[in-house]
């Protein structure tokens, strides 16, 4: 008799491919074109972290994981960018 | 003598930050010579951000010297994005090179580089074998390296400054994923500058990297993606072994 787990389908939807999703739609959607961002989802919950440049864009980049990944509790650790005064040179 | 480098990359400007940099560079003739942009200035590449970065960096009252990053590709409009620069007085560097007289002592800064791109690094990187997407892939890196060689070969200057997108090395992307070192940069773009000899190689691109390195054959490596450096630009200062000169 054969193990009817080995003929269940296959599952689309295991966090690891959420995950990768996530993060392809966040390089590939007009709103994000964001490419360093981090996504981790630990059971129901999904992480975003990274850095980008302004606070818009942080709120676009939770904006597109949530539709790509319906279901799920966003956390946006994402942080701006500091930009602060140039500073001390370098003598090379 | 001495001169004064100013470099950042990865500013990816677009609407929803319009004029939030510029403030930052006030008084930038002060703390340098010339500023070099490293590429990644526009976060799609569209006509209408490459207007907000030449109003960005127009009428700076230093020479301002850029190379484009594969943001800046995104919408097929790499060109269109160049000229509107070039018209801002900006230059941009298509692997070729360029010359500039800086400071009071017009001292004659060589510049070489454009955009760069990625294969990996020696010993762990993608060769021309294959199919032709993956022969296209290395081959691009090549060319591009061959092109910089080419051109610093016939730069006199009194120094020489490599400016790109890509890193030659991997010093510069610690903290970046090792999986996606191939796509951060290639190896043949140190090798290729090596073999001519520089004074500095600027990049940008890896947002998670760090800022220093060097390469094989002993040049200074920066980089100077914004998130990096977390200040508004990066200044080095080259002939500055005369404590007093800068
Ligand atoms: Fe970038
Ligand atoms: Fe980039």
């Amino acid at each position: 008799m054969s193990d009817a787990r080995h003929h269940e389908a296959p599952h689309p939807d295991a966090p690891h491919y959420v995950a990768a999703r996530v993060q392809r739609a966040l390089a590939e959607d007009d709103r994000t074109h964001e490419l360093g961002i981090r996504v981790d989802i630990r059971g129901d919950q999904l992480y975003l972290r990274g850095k980008v440049e302004g606070g818009e864009r942080r709120r676009q980049v939770a904006a597109v994981a949530g539709e790509t990944a319906p279901g799920l509790t966003v956390h946006n650790e994402v942080t701006v960018v500091e930009v602060r005064e140039p500073g001390e040179e370098e003598t090379l | 003598m001495k001169i004064r480098v100013a470099a950042v990359g990865d500013v990816h400007l677009g609407e929803d930050i319009r004029g939030r940099y510029r403030r930052t560079l006030d008084g930038i003739e002060e703390r340098a010579d010339v500023l070099l942009i490293a590429g990644d200035l526009t976060r799609h590449g569209t006509p209408e951000e490459g207007r907000i970065v030449a109003e960005e960096f127009r009428d700076l009252p230093v020479p301002v010297v850029t190379v484009l990053g594969n943001h800046d590709y995104q919408s097929d409009a790499e060109e269109e994005v160049a000229d509107l620069l070039r018209e801002a007085g900006i230059q941009v560097l298509q692997d070729d090179s360029t010359i500039v007289e800086c400071g009071p002592d017009g001292v004659r800064l060589g510049l070489v580089g454009g955009k760069g791109f990625g294969g990996g690094f020696a010993g762990k990187c993608a060769s021309e074998f294959g199919e032709p997407e993956m022969k296209a892939f290395v081959r691009h890196t090549r060319e591009i390296a061959d092109l910089w060689q080419k051109a610093l070969k016939g730069l006199d200057a009194d120094y020489r400054v490599v400016l790109s997108h890509y890193s030659p090395v991997k010093d510069t992307l610690a903290g970046e994923p090792l999986e996606i070192y191939p796509f951060l940069g290639s190896y043949l773009l140190a090798e290729a500058v090596d073999s001519e000899g520089a004074d500095l190689f600027i990049h940008g691109h890896a947002h998670a990297g760090e800022e220093k390195g060097v390469t094989p054959g002993g040049i200074r490596v920066r980089n100077v993606a914004l998130p990096v450096l977390g200040r508004a630009y990066a200044v080095y200062c080259l002939g500055g072994e005369d404590p007093e000169s800068c």
